[in-house]
């Protein structure tokens, strides 16, 4: 049997023309200490598609993701200007709560981080912070989110053992449920299977095909082919700046420009 | 085999053999001490010894020494452990790369080399000679004054342990939490703390070795008594003050019980070694 929890309104289509954006950035600079790290970053983001940010190390593709649930604020030092608005209001205000940022946009990191908890606590924690559930409905939720996860038929027998036992694969899988559980409405992805093996990481993929139809995600990677298989959208940076951003299509069949060409072709980065 | 190739196995041959002799001189001695206490203290060593009092003197044992001692220690991880736990936790999480913080850090590591007849005197001057002005004699030494010498002797371990241990977590466990939308203090006290968990139960255990085998800071705050006492407010035998004080006597008898009260205090300390290193083994947390 397969993973029954389908998406529930399963309705945009793979190309859809970009309509209402879900993130829009607006002249978005990053500082780090003093260094510039993105310079002017203007880009809208379509609703429940997959973006892919790709470009070489330290292009700022990482920073740009980071800005979008405003986690770079726990570091200091660190600062961002410009106007990044979700659903049309500006998340960089900081009158707009983190707690209510952070329960629309959830965040995968590079490896996986299971909380040293069990696996069903992993993923109840998030939820009973937000929410306060009986326990019929939080093992529902838990259980919803696992299917969604594609990581319920491996864990369902052991939801009360220590989810550090889990493989890699399965620990990040676990992490992308930690945060779809809590029903948000963007997921950003920061190279989620750089650690992985191919087979791991060929099921998160599957797994990125599955939600988009639930979520606007955004993943950054490193692996071009990667962004060609799953993304709608691809945006091209480099050195902090957004080169082009177009349909993924056509960033890797006929792109505008010619870094982006070198760059897809190999001859850098 | 050509020339560069011998030269470094027999380089390599020529460590092999300093680094294993090294290691079997601090091998040696370690089981030189456990050899001697045990062959001194064998005569001792018998139920009357942990049955039978030191008021007995050579007929005697020393279960109010021992029971001293675990009343002391207790008294002194018990202070000890909450406020390392949370300085600590502080360091780690609230102040790191703060100046204050590194300051605090930098006075822990000198508290943490202080000499602890130091501390011994420190704890004479505001608990004993207080505690015996307030309750006009009545009060002096006390178990309880031997309990905070000890508390600070252990604290800067804590202390240092926790510290080190939170900062070893992944800041990407950190950055997981946080984007759920959890706040700072969650985090700490539900992931962070449960994280580092057996490094800091570690820590603790090896302040206790640390201290439990402490004389200089007992021997002007708890005393020493020659009979079984509970009450932290009276004076307190303990092991380290009695087998001191059995050692300068002259008498055979007294030093075998000397060496006995030695041997069980090394078998103590060994356990907890070895207790600290079996749970950091069995609980291993990684990330990678």
């Amino acid at each position: 049997m397969t993973d029954s929890a389908r998406p529930v309104h399963a309705t945009s289509t793979v190309t859809a023309p970009l309509s209402q954006p879900k993130i829009t950035a607006r002249d978005v600079h990053f500082y780090y200490a003093g260094f510039q790290a993105l310079k002017g970053i203007s880009m809208d983001i379509p609703e429940r598609q997959v973006t892919a940010i790709i470009g070489p190390s330290g292009c700022g593709k990482s920073t740009l993701l980071r800005i979008f649930n405003r986690i770079y604020a726990i570091y200091p030092k660190l600062e961002a200007r410009g106007e990044v608005l979700l659903d049309g209001e500006n998340i960089l205000d900081p009158h707009y709560s983190l707690n209510r940022l952070r329960s629309k946009v959830g965040m995968v990191f590079q490896k996986p981080v299971p909380f040293p908890m069990t696996i069903f606590e992993n993923i109840a924690y998030g939820i009973r912070h937000h929410e306060k559930l009986s326990r019929a409905d939080m093992a529902s939720r838990v259980e919803q989110a696992l299917r969604s996860a594609a990581l319920w038929n491996e864990v369902k027998d052991k939801l009360k053992q220590n989810a550090l036992g889990l493989s890699g694969g399965q620990q990040q899988r676990l992490c992308i449920a930690r945060a779809i559980a809590l029903r948000p409405e963007v997921l950003l992805l920061d190279e989620p299977t750089s650690a992985l093996d191919p087979i791991a990481t060929s099921r998160i993929e599957q797994l990125v095909e599955e939600l988009k139809s639930q979520f606007t995600i955004v993943i950054v990677t490193h692996n071009m082919q990667q962004a060609a298989r799953v993304s709608d959208r691809t945006a091209f940076m480099y050195l902090g700046e957004l080169i082009e951003f177009d349909r993924t299509e056509k960033i890797f069949t006929k792109p505008g420009k010619q870094q982006t060409e070198d760059y897809i072709t190999g001859r850098f980065g | 085999m050509n020339a560069l190739y011998l030269r470094r196995r027999i380089v390599n041959a020529l460590a092999m053999l300093l680094s294993t002799l090294a290691t079997l001189v601090g091998l040696t001695f370690l089981a030189w001490i456990l050899w001697e206490t045990l062959r001194q203290g064998i005569g001792a060593l018998d139920l009357k010894l942990f049955t039978r009092i030191t008021a007995y003197g050579e007929d005697g044992g020393l279960l109010n020494s021992m029971v001293g001692s675990v009343i002391i220690n207790f008294i002194g991880i018990g202070i000890a452990t909450p406020i390392g736990v949370l300085a600590g936790t502080w360091l780690a999480e609230y102040a790191d790369h703060t100046r204050l913080g590194e300051m605090i850090r930098f006075l822990n590591d000198i508290l943490l080399s202080a000499p602890s007849i130091v501390l011994g005197l420190f704890v004479y001057t505001i608990i004993v000679l207080p505690s015996t002005a307030l309750t006009h004699g009545s009060t002096t030494f006390s178990g309880f004054a031997g309990g905070v010498a000890l508390a600070l002797i252990a604290l800067p371990v804590i202390v240092r342990t926790t510290d080190e241990m939170l900062r070893l977590v992944p800041s990407t466990l950190r950055e997981a939490a946080l984007s759920l939308g959890v706040p700072q203090w969650k985090l700490t006290l539900q992931i962070l703390i449960r994280a580092a968990r057996s490094g800091i139960v570690t820590g603790v255990l090896l302040a206790l070795a640390r201290i439990s085998g402490e004389t200089a800071p007992l021997l002007f705050t708890a005393f020493g008594n020659n009979y079984t006492v509970f009450n932290p407010m009276d004076k307190m035998s303990s092991l380290p003050q009695i087998i001191y004080q059995y050692a300068n006597d002259p008498g055979d008898a007294m030093h075998a019980l000397a060496w006995a009260g030695a041997f069980v205090l090394t078998m103590f300390v060994l356990l907890l070694s070895l207790a600290s290193r079996l749970l950091l083994s069995r609980t291993k947390v990684t990330h990678d």
